[in-house]
């Protein structure tokens, strides 16, 4: 530690990789906090987590019998064991007393993303309500058709204040803060949406995971999806190579012909998709072609016809790098894929999953200093290494399944919870033998 | 005179080595003796693919060309991302097709071209011999539809067009090619339709019960675990497949893990 101090004083390692270093370090050494303990007021599995993305202070946390709790994690409200143990406690609850309060379960619990002054809960009971954090009152009250499953705010937003909202039902819809309605609806899902994220590199872009196994990207300033991933379209590597003569591009070279009659008439979005989705295109313009005596379709609604598949199952878990050049996303067929966001492509890394759980969604969590991506694996939360694909550490401490995890890159520590009711932490390990060696040390005395 | 003499060492060295891997492999198919515990894992994806072709068990009752279960794959090579992405290279080059099976969530068999169409020639000649119509279809499938398309599904309109490219297509060809085994139709999609190796189900039930059979006779054990010594030796009753396919199964897919100690390999069921 000290001689990478020195280094870093006399130049030889720059202060960014210096950090990364020290960082990395910490996160291997990850386990179960013995200086830290959250005393969770649920009484119902937790389902969402997040900590706040401006100070990195508050945890908010969603539970099932209709609760919502948020709590501080750097001040304690309470010492035990002489000192060493710091209890958090919620400093505030709302559950179902509360007048406003939900009936059934909440789902998603989520921080308004410019400041802690509003939190976001969608829950069981159709509704999405905006809180006031200080006073605890509902600001606003959404009305969705179904179930809600997962809602969603951009962090990167300075022009909008859209809620992404995920139901039961097919479409996504956006509800606008700032005007107390609905913006619009997105159609392309075949079933109901499970996850929602926000991309980490364009406020405008909303990616959405589907109980039909689909992927879609969204541009909200246009209709339809721009974009829907292909779990058979994969690159060998992080990213595609520059010259991609693709097999798929001089194998569909017959079938095309077909199509090239049909997507002059289709109009230009077609040729927005990139190279790797040849196929796509010439099979889109030939199913149109069948179709566009019966049915004139917009041009941006043609994305609803695509019907490739990310998964073998339900979308259950999405997560977008801080980056923005990564997708991760989590199915109920157990597999955990890594794309592209740029090229839209399967990068084929595998992780070692054995069983997801498959009737709720989960919360993914990435870390990308160190590389590692925080999987809950039925009763454990498993951490994959980004690259390879191997599982790195493994967290063992909740008794039933855990549903959600949020790594806090501030103080490098993780946060998970579960069916069990229960929050934990884990956190770097930090030896305590400091203290007690200097309290016992009775024998060096003199006369 | 010495370079033409250092050429021709080297032909002869590969051939040494091209005989060297086929003795191997055949060594390997024909000597019991030879265990699992040494031949568990293998450099590359290739040679995993060849090697356990040779080890396909030979079923008496129905007569299959072997086939590779890609969990198979996962405990054989260490690396699993190096495997998919070989995989897919190896797809992409037309030298194996990759079909998705009913058995299980994720279930994916390997098999390689030339199999695959001695396969459907094998089919196509016992309908020859019931004097069945239609039959072009086949070949119609096997020049225009396996060339070109490579995924493991296709979709009813492209089907229908690659298979005009033959001739003109009639609704009775594809019933046709559905009856023989090459495609099954997909449940939750109607226009789609998976590919499917033909003769193959008795095999695949063989699977399912060897699985779980395998599982619960270590489950009955009172610490859940048993050397693959002996474990290889036993045979089970209702797969017709052998112990070592479905140890290499079952360990690549993690039902099983295995940890090596003083005395040899043991074979332990994981819990998740």
């Amino acid at each position: 530690m000290w001689k990478e101090i020195e280094s870093r004083e006399s130049g030889k390692i720059r202060p960014h990789r210096f950090a990364n270093r020290l960082k990395s370090r910490r996160v291997a050494s990850l386990q179960l906090s013995n200086t830290k303990d959250i005393v969770s007021p649920h009484r119902g599995s937790v389902n969402s987590l997040q900590i706040d993305l401006t100070e990195g202070r508050y945890l908010l946390s969603g539970a099932s019998d209709a609760s919502t709790a948020v709590f501080d994690v750097l001040q304690p409200q309470d010492y035990e064991g002489g000192g060493l143990i710091a209890k958090h406690k919620s400093i505030l609850v709302v559950d179902k007393q509360h007048e406003q309060g939900h009936k059934y379960a909440v789902s998603t619990a989520i921080w308004y993303p410019i400041d802690t002054g509003l939190f976001i809960t969608g829950s069981y009971d159709h509704f999405i309500k905006v809180w006031d954090t200080n006073s605890t009152q509902v600001v606003m009250n959404f009305k969705m058709p179904g179930k809600v499953y997962t809602t969603a705010m951009s962090p990167l937003a300075t022009s909008h204040m859209l809620i992404a909202a995920g139901t039961e039902d097919v479409q996504v819809r956006l509800c606008d803060i700032a005007s107390g309605a609905f913006a619009h609806t997105l159609s392309g899902h075949r079933d109901g949406v499970m996850t929602a994220q926000w991309s980490a590199s364009s406020e405008w872009v909303l990616v959405t995971g589907g109980c039909d196994g689909a992927i879609r990207f969204w541009d909200i300033r246009r209709a339809g999806c721009f974009r829907v991933l292909d779990q058979s379209h994969s690159q060998l590597g992080r990213r595609p190579p520059i010259l991609c003569h693709a097999t798929t591009k001089a194998s569909t070279s017959k079938s095309s012909l077909g199509g090239q009659s049909t997507s002059a008439k289709t109009g230009t979005t077609l040729g927005k998709f990139p190279n790797g989705n040849g196929t796509k295109k010439s099979s889109l313009g030939r199913i149109l072609g069948k179709t566009s005596s019966k049915q004139r379709l917009h041009p941006g609604m043609m994305s609803s016809r695509d019907r490739a598949t990310a998964h073998y199952g339900a979308v259950t878990g999405l997560k977008v790098t801080e980056d923005g050049m990564y997708l991760l996303s989590a199915g109920s067929d157990s597999r955990l894929r890594l794309w592209d966001v740029e090229s839209g492509w399967n990068t084929l890394v595998n992780f070692e999953t054995v069983r997801l759980q498959t009737n709720k969604a989960i919360q993914l969590a990435v870390s990308q200093e160190s590389d590692l991506v925080f999987v809950p694996c039925m009763t454990a939360v498993k951490a994959f290494d980004f690259w390879s694909g191997k599982t790195s550490m493994t967290f063992r401490g909740h008794f039933e399944n855990v549903n959600c995890c949020w790594f806090s890159s501030h103080d490098q520590e993780l946060y998970t919870g579960g069916n069990d009711r229960q929050i934990l932490v884990w956190s770097p390990f930090v030896s305590h033998e400091m203290e007690e060696g200097t309290a016992q040390d009775r024998d060096s005395w003199s006369d | 005179m010495a370079p033409g003499r250092g050429r021709k060492r080297k032909l002869e060295d590969d051939e040494e080595g091209e005989a060297a891997t086929a003795a191997a492999a055949a060594s390997s198919s024909s000597d019991p003796a030879e265990s699992l515990e040494q031949s568990l894992t293998f450099s590359d994806t290739l040679v995993a693919l060849q090697i356990m072709r040779a080890q396909f068990p030979r079923i008496d009752k129905v007569s299959i060309k072997p086939f590779i279960l890609r969990s198979q794959l996962y405990s054989s090579v260490m690396d699993r991302t190096q495997v998919d992405r070989e995989l897919e290279s190896l797809r992409r080059a037309k030298t194996l097709r990759i079909f998705k099976l009913s058995t299980g969530q994720d279930d994916h068999a390997v098999m390689f071209l030339d199999d695959y169409i001695n396969q459907i020639d094998s089919v196509v000649k016992k309908k020859e011999e019931k004097k069945l119509p239609n039959l072009e279809a086949f070949d119609w499938f096997k020049m225009h539809v396996i060339d070109t398309r490579l995924e493991p599904n296709i979709s009813h309109e492209e089907l229908c067009s690659l298979l005009s490219l033959g001739g003109k297509v009639k609704d009775q060809h594809v019933s046709l090619l559905i009856n023989g085994g090459v495609l099954i139709r997909q449940l939750i999609d109607p226009d789609m339709y998976w590919f499917a190796i033909p003769s193959i189900g008795s095999v695949l039930k063989g699977l399912s019960q060897g699985r779980k059979e395998l599982l619960g006779l270590l489950s009955r054990k009172k610490y859940k675990e048993m050397m693959m010594a002996t474990l290889e030796k036993k045979r089970l009753r209702l797969s017709p497949l052998d112990m070592r396919f479905h140890l290499r199964d079952l360990i690549g897919s993690g039902h099983l893990k295995t940890i090596s100690t003083p005395t040899g390999l043991v074979v332990r069921v994981s819990k998740d």
